[in-house]
């Protein structure tokens, strides 16, 4: 728990240290006022409840930003409703009365006398803090609201006693008499009720009471905690920012209804307003409601008004000749009353100081003051400087307050000479030089240059301030990139009045990883206070380094390209195998045609040679026999024609049987029938 | 008995709305995301960021990082779907959280944004380095650059970078380009060169390096140079994503809300580049872009409609593949040119690029290889910024059966005509020699 607390702590200094870079306040400025409308925003015209409602409208009020007209319809209709009805609760009857402050739904004389009766009769019986603080803040927004009613507490002093029962003796306040727990945001609220009470007093309260309550606040302030940057805030379970506001809220509204005043530390209430500037821009909208009411508590109170002092710029050029500009005004920003502002000091980084003592001047117009001239021995360089506000006080009704003394971090910047740029190849052991070539930074060069590795490289330059001093840069690198993109850098310091680097190769070889080739060369030269910070491609350097031995280092590997790693591949299409080379047709048919010229000579022989078929049989059972022969065979022909065309082997063989068969039948005929016409005619 | 599995009945009821919210394919886009602060107030200080996340439907749990009761699964299951750490101080987590569980987490394909500062504990470190991303290790140390910081009256440290080395991928940061410098107050960090997964989405720029800003340089810097990266992100093989930023403050509504100018440069922004660009960050880490889908891979011969069980050598096939990206809502088509199909034994035979009708759908034809055997197509797409797509199909291929050869080869004319001569000569040699007188 304890650790927690401690990191969160931390965690929360972090941030103001971050909100607040400069630990110098600004003050509520145009950015809240935009950024209060982002936040703000209704859900379809109306707030959630009329505790949002409340926290919205008051804070766009604070501001200065009217949007009344747009919401007022739609919650007004809620306040109304919620006023008529008999059965809402303490709590949204207090906010619709907070939110009628604010757009006045109801006023006049019609005063909704329910609610009054329900409020006191609340304010008697309440028991619990919460309760006591809807009904009393309720009757104080009645009476201020509604003229003409009688809204004293009868019993107001038993009733101050019944709240001051819950108090704590560290200051702090319970929410209930049976629960132990005291809470600090409890505190904010009981020091609102207590003032609701001691206005709606018909006669004075006992001034011993109201003395114990002023010793309470003072204790509580004990519990005060405090950042390193001067900033206070109470702490509590609501969050720091809730609880800050809570009892600052009430502080107020107890310094506003009694006569003999608060006493409270000034500087505290300084580091209160601070801590609430310090949170920035919150994105909450409660967080937003409570640090803008809140700062409006403090812009507007009875003990003391803090002032913030702030600078437009903590950047100073000395080019531009600009004078430092400083505002003192409210934590809303509203004009601050006449008053001096004295710089007490300005340090500069090894603490001596600069300037003493000097006041600023005035400009009424834009409400600056202005310190226009700088001493001849002030530097570029990082600056503390400190401010003390001067105050009339005399002079003014109200009491402000403000910081004894503000530290603000300044950095003065100016443009830096460079000169004397040289680059050099030196050879190592006389030290002759090799080659040297003046160099001008400001543009990029084509410097050339080439080495071994019993050579050395050597650079300089000199810096020097606007005052003539030599000037130390924060960054003075040499980089060396080989083209394998292996990279070395190298610190050039300043010595004397010469900012100078020798790279001796020979040392050098084994952290160059042995990579001979072209490096590029490239020198950066920047610091916070110098206004022409430069990095500037020399050029190149072509290095001849012995070969790596086995057992060295090889160089780091190097980080791929992304956009090269992605992205689409070349196609591959596949190459098919070249088809055998055939001859050409043509080649084939002529080819079809002498093979058929030996048929057309067979069968030209045949009708020269008077081929007859005089002895085919004449009788009809031989013929038919021949015939059916013959067409047998020519039934098989066609069978091998079709086979050749469509038919597989087996339909072939399977009609082949049959004909087969079917032919040595007729075949056996008609050979028998010619062997015997041929034996008849031998006979005969 | 009955109560019994009517309560069951009744939770699963319960339990329906809370499942359909969850991680899914059909709906990739992270729901409940848990927050872990090191401080409440920072939900104040980065509302805006986290308004975003909020209007766009994601459910946002912040904790503390101390809190005792955090715990990213219960009885194994993930309560959460994303995780962003904005806790850079924190040396311990609450509960049973630890870097182990961080990676188990992301391994579980789940996605984290994790935010280091200035002084990040070695916890963070950790978790940062378990992604390929290796913060400075001088834990005082800051990104400095001297020439394009932006320009502030109140920074005189040249902290404050103004960076516009940005990452060129439209799945990673929108289509819109972001005109305004981002700006940057934190640590750098360079990535693992062996981690591939990893990417500088903000490249701080040359002259930049990582030092301490109060004290003077006694050595070189560990990093400097475009080689620090201020944001980087990195994609898991398993598609979880996560970015990595080096610094909490760009997230915060204060630098949203900054104007910018870089220094050196004439343009003056109103409005940094942050907002747009921490959105359109959480838009791809939630996979509300870059999220990939594609239908199967359909093919079959040119005519034809039915997919075949195996393909002949020589064949026409056509190629298609459905791609779709989710957008955050819904699936919308995926338009480029550059995913390809691959017909694959052993090494690729045809890498051929897809065309697209802009309506989802990739397509190619193409002849199949005269080599048989068991080829796959394969469609491996990755693109910078996209989840990967790694699709196969199995598809085999036989040489032509014997009776797909060409019938009548005109080279054989002259056999053929000699046969069919020879029988017609013999058919009427037949006649001649039976009946002659």
């Amino acid at each position: 728990m304890m650790a927690r607390g401690l990191a969160r702590f931390l965690v929360s200094l972090l941030l103001v240290a971050i909100c607040n870079a400069a630990s110098v306040s600004q003050p509520i400025s145009d950015s809240h006022r935009s950024a209060a409308l982002d936040v703000f925003v209704p859900l379809d015209g109306s707030y959630k409840s009329l505790e949002e409602a409340y926290e919205a409208l008051r804070s766009l009020e604070i501001l200065g930003i009217d949007k009344k007209s747009d919401l007022s319809s739609g919650t007004c209709e809620n306040v109304v409703k919620v006023l008529g009805s008999p059965s809402s609760a303490l709590k949204d009857v207090f906010y619709a009365l907070s939110v009628n402050g604010i757009l006045k739904c109801k006023s006049g004389d019609d005063v909704p006398k329910d609610v009054v009766s329900k409020l006191q009769a609340g304010a008697k019986d309440a028991k619990l803090l919460l309760d006591f603080y809807y009904s009393i803040r309720g009757l104080v927004l009645v009476k201020e609201q509604f003229s003409g009613t009688d809204l004293t507490l009868g019993d107001a002093e038993a009733i101050f006693r019944s709240v001051k029962a819950l108090s704590q003796s560290d200051g702090r306040w319970r929410y209930s008499s049976n629960n132990a727990e005291s809470s600090t945001f409890a505190a904010g609220l009981a020091f609102e009720t207590l003032a609701g009470v001691i206005s709606l007093a018909p006669s004075e309260i006992d001034q011993s009471l109201i003395q114990t309550v002023k010793t309470g606040i003072l204790k509580l302030f004990d519990s005060l905690r405090k950042y390193d940057d001067g900033t206070f805030y109470f702490d509590g379970s609501e969050g720091p920012i809730s609880t800050t506001a809570s009892v600052i809220r009430g502080l107020t509204s107890f310094a506003a209804s009694e006569s003999t005043g608060l006493n409270l530390p000034g500087d505290k209430i300084v580091g209160l307003a601070k801590f609430f500037l310090g949170v920035g821009i919150p994105g909450d909208a409660k967080d937003f409601f409570n640090q803008i009411d809140a700062l409006a508590s403090l812009e507007d109170n009875r003990f003391s008004v803090p002032l913030i002092l702030s600078l437009p710029s903590t950047v100073i050029s000395l080019t531009k000749k600009e004078p430092l500009k400083v505002k003192v005004s409210t934590v809303l920003g509203s004009k601050a009353p006449a008053l001096g502002v004295k710089l007490a000091q300005a340090l500069n980084s090894k603490g001596s100081s600069v300037i003493n003592n000097q006041e600023l001047k005035f400009d009424a117009d834009s409400a600056t003051y202005f310190l226009d001239s700088f001493p001849k021995n002030f530097d570029v360089g990082k600056y503390t400087f400190v401010f003390e506000i001067l105050l009339d006080e005399s002079a003014n009704e109200k009491a402000y307050i403000t910081e004894a003394q503000t530290k603000v971090p300044i950095a003065a910047t100016g443009a830096i000479s460079i000169e004397n740029a040289e680059i050099a190849v030196l050879d190592s052991d006389v030290g002759s030089v090799e080659s040297q070539k003046k160099l001008d930074l400001t543009k990029d060069g084509g410097v050339s240059l080439s080495a071994n590795h019993l050579q050395k490289l050597r650079l300089s330059f000199q810096l020097t301030t606007p005052l003539g001093l030599v000037f130390k840069p924060h960054q003075a690198f040499l980089k060396l990139k080989h083209e394998s993109q292996v990279e070395h850098i190298f610190l050039v310091k300043t010595s004397g009045k010469k900012a100078e680097l020798v790279l001796d190769f020979l040392g050098l070889v084994e952290k160059l990883y042995y990579l001979s080739g072209k490096y590029e060369i490239q020198l950066t030269i920047g610091d916070a206070s110098m206004e022409n910070s430069l990095l500037s491609n020399i050029g190149h350097i072509e290095l001849d380094l012995p070969e790596r031995p086995e057992k060295a280092p090889l160089p780091p590997l190097q980080p791929t390209d992304p956009y090269s790693r992605y992205g689409p591949k070349a196609e591959i299409s596949h190459i098919f195998r070249i088809p055998e080379k055939l001859p050409a047709k043509q080649l084939s048919l002529i080819f079809l045609g002498l093979i058929v010229l030996p048929f057309i000579a067979f069968l030209i022989g045949l009708t020269r040679l008077g081929v007859n078929i005089k002895s085919f049989p004449s009788s009809v059972g031989a013929a038919t026999s021949a015939l059916l022969f013959h067409g047998g065979i020519g039934a098989v022909l066609l069978l091998y024609v079709l086979f050749w065309l469509k038919l597989d082997l087996f339909t072939t063989l399977k009609a082949l049987s049959l004909l087969g068969v079917f032919l040595l039948f007729v075949g056996h005929r008609t050979l028998s029938n010619l062997a015997a016409a041929s034996n008849k005619l031998k006979s005969a | 008995m009955m109560n019994l599995s009517r309560s069951v009945a009744l939770i699963s009821l319960f339990l329906l709305p809370l499942l359909s919210f969850s991680f899914s394919v059909d709906n990739p886009t992270d729901r409940r995301v848990l927050v872990l602060l090191d401080d409440l107030s920072l939900k104040s200080s980065h509302s805006i960021f986290f308004s975003t996340l909020k209007s766009r439907g994601f459910d946002l749990d912040f904790k503390l990082a101390e809190d005792s009761k955090l715990a990213l699964q219960r009885y194994g299951q993930y309560l959460y779907d994303g995780l962003i750490i904005f806790a850079p101080s924190t040396e311990r987590f609450g509960g049973s959280l630890d870097s182990k569980s961080i990676a188990d987490f992301v391994d579980s394909g789940r996605d984290l944004i994790l935010s280091a500062d200035t002084s990040a504990s070695d916890l963070i470190r950790g978790i940062a380095l378990e992604c390929g991303v290796d913060f400075d290790e001088d834990s005082s140390a800051m990104v400095i650059d001297h020439s394009s910081f932006s320009v502030s009256d109140v920074d005189g440290d040249h902290t404050l970078i103004a960076a516009d080395d940005l990452v060129k991928s439209h799945a990673i940061l929108g289509k819109t380009k972001i005109e305004a410098p981002v700006l940057f107050r934190g640590v750098a960090h360079s990535l693992n060169p062996t981690n591939n997964l990893v990417l500088k989405v903000l490249s701080a720029s040359p002259s930049a390096y990582s030092a301490n800003p109060s004290s003077k340089l006694s050595s070189p810097p560990q990093l400097t140079g475009s080689a620090i990266s201020l944001v980087s992100v990195m994609q898991a093989r398993n598609n979880a994503r996560v970015v990595i930023s080096g610094s909490l403050q760009l997230f915060s509504d204060k630098l949203f809300r900054s104007g910018v100018q870089k220094a050196g440069s004439p343009n003056k922004y109103e409005k940094s580049g942050n907002e747009q660009f921490a959105t359109e960050l959480s838009k791809w880490v939630f996979h509300e872009r870059g999220h990939l889908k594609a239908g199967s891979l359909v093919h079959h011969r040119v005519g034809e409609t039915d997919e075949p069980a195996i393909y002949r050598i020589k064949d026409d096939l056509e190629f298609s593949v459905e791609i779709l990206e989710w957008s955050g809502k819904s699936w919308e088509p995926y338009v480029a040119d550059d995913v390809q199909v691959q017909f694959y034994m052993m090494s690729p035979y045809v890498l051929k690029t897809l065309s697209t009708d802009k309506k989802g759908l990739f397509h190619t034809s193409f002849k199949v290889p005269d080599v048989y055997g068991v080829f796959q197509f394969k469609v491996e797409y990755e693109k910078l910024g996209y989840t990967t797509l790694s699709l196969s199909k199995q598809i085999p291929v036989r040489p032509y059966r014997h009776n797909e050869y060409e019938r009548f080869i005109p080279t054989a004319y002259p056999y053929y005509g000699a046969c069919f001569t020879t029988m017609a000569g013999f058919f009427v040699f037949s006649f001649v020699y039976l009946y002659h007188k």
